[in-house]
């Protein structure tokens, strides 16, 4: 559980050290790109806390989600409608809810823990 | 949580870090560029143009003050005191002296050197005396005897059948006397006059020739090295002796 976390301040502290900027009209592509991120990821641990994670998927989604984030937000650019709103309030969406399905998950296993805490 | 598992939830997570913090970077530092259009130049020269001519002003200001300052110290009483303090340094022969004068030389007459017997020739003090005098009359302004700056209380005199001017003897011959005019002019009519002296023709009598130098446009005199003792002389009260 604590090497994905080690991965995450690695990779910031890498892109901090490293000084990388990109120009400002793309910073919109970036910021889908890390909400799709950000879904795909806690998508997979819902899925491995609900025993249905697949690794294929985890992975093909991850940066195919990125990919359509992006391109649909290019897309969005170039017709005139903004387009990565829509990727936005998806990925915002399903991020919430897999959220919310990870904190009951947790809490009932937290909940059944003590049950059987108390039992014994 | 196996371990295929582990490394790409890890590989995700580096990404995902990654590009957080790049994001985070561009939208924090963005790349600042000019985007003033020509009205915003024109209100920033404006500024800067005032800046410019306050700091003008400023200065300005300043050098006028300073311009005051120097005018004020020039006139103060420091300054003129000071100035009077000069010349009447260079007056009492306090000072080096450089001007168009001319050269003497007092040199014993070679033809009455006989071989063995010691040159006897000696300048005695009266006819210095005289020589001082008769430079005086026409028209010399600061002389030197053998490198000795004659002033005002100067005395030439005999010690123990010694010439001394104010403590310098005067024992080999030959000698120079330096002799300082007003102008080249002047330093002309006294090199004529000089030629057809009486003191050369005195020298003579005393075994010595006296030489004249053609009238020369820098002549140096140096400057009286003996503290000046003032024994007997007093300032005159204002009342008294100064509107006389």
């Amino acid at each position: 559980m604590w090497l994905p976390i080690m991965g995450m301040i690695v990779g910031i502290f890498l892109g901090l050290l490293t000084d990388i900027r990109i120009p400002e009209e793309y910073s919109n592509y970036l910021s889908i790109a890390v909400l799709a991120a950000f879904d795909t990821l806690f998508g997979g641990i819902r899925a491995h806390l609900q025993n249905i994670y697949d690794e294929k998927v985890f992975v093909s989604g991850f940066f195919f989600n990125i990919l359509l984030a992006a391109s649909l937000a290019f897309l969005g650019v170039h017709l005139g409608v903004d387009l990565y709103l829509a990727a936005v309030f998806a990925f915002g969406v399903r991020l919430f809810q897999n959220i919310a399905v990870i904190r009951r998950i947790l809490l009932t296993k937290w909940s059944t823990n003590q049950q059987k805490a108390e039992k014994k | 949580m196996d371990k295929p598992k582990k490394v790409s939830f890890t590989l995700v997570a580096v990404i995902v870090g990654f590009m957080i913090a790049i994001q985070f970077q561009t939208i924090k530092k963005p790349v600042e560029r000019d985007t003033r259009d020509i009205w915003q130049l024109r209100e920033d020269l404006l500024k800067e143009k005032e800046l410019q001519s306050g700091l003008l002003k400023e200065i300005r200001s300043n050098e006028e003050k300073l311009s005051a300052y120097e005018s004020k110290r020039k006139q103060s009483k420091e300054a003129v005191l000071r100035e009077t303090l000069n010349e009447l340094k260079a007056e009492a022969g306090l000072t080096d002296i450089t001007g168009p004068g001319i050269i003497l030389k007092v040199e014993p007459v070679y033809e009455d050197i006989k071989l063995g017997e010691p040159v006897t020739a000696t300048v005695s003090p009266d006819l210095l005396k005289r020589l001082q005098n008769e430079l005086n009359m026409y028209g010399a302004k600061q002389v030197s005897i053998d490198g000795q700056r004659v002033i005002n209380s100067t005395v030439i005199r005999d010690i123990n059948k010694e010439t001394k001017i104010d403590g310098h003897a005067i024992k080999d011959l030959p000698i120079e006397i330096h002799v300082v005019t007003d102008s080249l002019k002047n330093a002309e009519k006294l090199y004529n006059h000089m030629q057809v002296s009486k003191s050369a023709e005195e020298f003579f009598i005393d075994n010595m020739r006296l030489t004249v130098s053609e009238p020369k446009p820098s002549v140096t005199v140096p400057a009286y090295e003996n503290p000046i003792r003032v024994l007997n002389m007093e300032t005159a009260g204002g009342e008294k002796g100064g509107n006389t």
